[in-house]
């Protein structure tokens, strides 16, 4: 945000027009700066921060099982009612899920459901294109919540230049090994 | 058939003038565009057609096949020929703009300018003084408080400007001792205007900018307080009539600051042929004048008739008594 420091004008100043000259001065230097719009979705994609709350992903431990315990505690807890998980004892005999759904166009994205889970299973990732013309395909089973984006790592934050593929699902796809630009550093301000 | 022969080349020229002034706005919608968004550190319009090049094209064809909308309260009569009322005036004062000295085609001369007349400046400035006939009946016409409060406000800055600016003129005027514009431009051949009338420029440059109605001057069409003004009414391609006009009239106003006060087609740099010279001075004037655009904010109504009557008219009034005092 442009911070202007009140200067003292006097008649000389006010009789050539200096508040609007650094008025003139300030679109100016804006003129020729950087935009910093994101070209989003034609050709840039932005990477968001780990601490992005976007489509869930479920965590597996070291045996290829799910960290889910069943609880149940994430349906309770979660305010729009979107979770439905049903628990089965599996070969081992443990506690673990039978079937695991989220209704993504209930979910208002508020991480309730990582907070409440004990078993560190439940997540919020980095995906946020979840646009569909079908609400069908918005309820996410446990192979898809397995199968998920995690947590950003590298590249937060950044945007990088990507694609828009035109096969039905609107997802831009990033470019492989290209570093993006830290996009906040280009915002002009004034000093 | 000799009639026809002195005929050709003038029918030649309007065409090729009309042809270019209806397809300037084009380019114009889309710097201004631009421009808004480099200053507010965006890259405006990017998708249709390179850098956004085509936007204005899109924009256009949605204009035309927009429903003609008429308010059922409406004058249908008045509203339907007010936006070619207001676009006929910026056309006609073209005709006495000169682009360029005299050139040799074919063993003749060709005037680069559709007439020559002798009283030039007083025809563009009773020209563009008609423009606001359009803005009567559009306002008067659309039957609407928005409407009609706008050509209001129109009417009463056109007066109000219209004034300071024939004032400042006159300066000019002494100084060529000619209303004639090519007279105009060959007496600022070693000095520009700017220099012997600084006042006379600040004068007109800023009641032309009122005369445009654009900001810092933009009352008639105050979207905060009036809707759109004149034309909320109007929809489709009477709206965009209206578009073109105002359009028009930032351009001739930029021919006018050019030939009046910074030379003309004089001072080109070498190899750069006078009239792209010439044309180069306008562009950046509309730059400016697009510029102002996004950095000011309106004054307000009283500010505005103030300005025009205790600051430009006796600033104009001044430039007179010194420019004549220079001369003596
Ligand atoms: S993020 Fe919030 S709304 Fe979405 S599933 Fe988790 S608890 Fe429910
Ligand atoms: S995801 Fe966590 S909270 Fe939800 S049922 Fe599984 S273990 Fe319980």
């Amino acid at each position: 945000m442009a911070r202007t420091v009140q200067k003292k004008q006097g008649w000389i100043g006010w009789l050539f027009f200096s508040d609007m000259w650094s008025g003139l001065r300030l679109t100016l230097r804006y003129m020729f700066s950087k935009t910093v719009t994101h070209q989003y979705p034609d050709h840039e994609k932005w990477l968001p921060y780990s601490r992005h709350r976007g489509h869930h992903f479920i965590k597996t431990n070291e045996q290829g099982d799910v960290n889910c315990v069943g609880c149940e505690l994430c349906a309770k807890i979660c305010p729009c009612d979107c979770i439905t998980v049903v628990p089965y004892e599996d070969e081992k005999g443990n506690r673990r899920p039978k079937v695991f759904d989220i209704n993504l166009s209930r979910c208002l994205y508020c991480g309730l459901c990582e907070d409440a889970c004990p078993a560190d299973a439940i997540k919020l990732g980095q995906e946020y294109e979840v646009a569909s013309t079908n609400t069908g395909a918005l309820v996410v089973h446990l192979e898809d919540l397995i199968a998920a984006p995690r947590k950003a790592e590298e590249g937060a934050g950044t945007v990088i230049p990507a694609s828009l593929k035109k096969n039905g699902s609107a997802k831009t796809t990033p470019q492989d090994n290209v570093k993006g630009h830290d996009w906040w550093q280009l915002i002009r301000r004034e000093k | 058939m000799e009639n026809l022969y002195a005929i050709l080349p003038i029918l030649i020229k309007v065409a090729v003038v009309v042809a270019v002034l209806l397809l300037l706005p084009l380019p114009l919608v889309w710097l201004e565009r631009k421009i808004a968004g480099h200053i507010q550190q965006r890259p405006g319009p990017m998708r249709v057609g390179w850098h956004g090049l085509l936007q204005p094209v899109a924009d256009g064809i949605k204009l035309l096949i927009k429903e003609d909308h008429i308010p059922s309260d409406a004058d249908r009569f008045l509203f339907k020929i007010a936006p070619v009322v207001a676009l006929v005036p910026p056309f006609v004062v073209f005709v006495a703009i000169p682009f360029g000295e005299p050139v040799e085609v074919f063993g003749t001369q060709l005037m680069l300018s559709l007439s020559n007349m002798n009283v030039g400046l007083l025809f563009i400035l009773a020209i563009s003084g008609i423009g606001i006939f359009g803005i009567i009946l559009a306002g008067w016409a659309s039957n609407s408080k928005y409407s009609v409060l706008g050509s209001l406000r129109a009417i009463a800055q056109m007066i109000s400007y219209e004034i300071p600016m024939a004032f400042s003129v006159i300066g000019v005027v002494m100084l060529s001792n000619s209303m004639n514009m090519m007279d105009i431009v060959s007496a600022q051949k070693n000095l520009w205007n700017v220099v012997y009338q600084p006042i006379g420029f600040f004068v007109f440059f800023v009641s032309g900018l009122a005369e445009a109605q654009r900001i810092p001057f933009d009352l008639p069409e105050a979207e905060g307080d009036l809707g759109a003004g004149y034309h909320t009414e109007y929809s489709g391609i009477r709206f965009s009539l209206f578009m073109l006009s105002e359009y028009l009239v930032v351009v001739f106003l930029g021919f006018l600051n050019v030939i009046l006060f910074f030379g003309g087609w004089h001072g080109a740099p070498p190899f750069v042929p006078e009239t792209v010279w010439l044309l180069l001075k306008v562009a950046f004037f509309i730059w400016v004048f697009m510029w102002f655009r996004f950095t000011f904010p309106r004054y307000r109504y009283d500010q505005l008739m103030a300005i025009g009557w205790k600051v430009l008219l006796p600033l104009a009034l001044l430039n007179i008594l010194i420019s004549g005092l220079f001369m003596f």
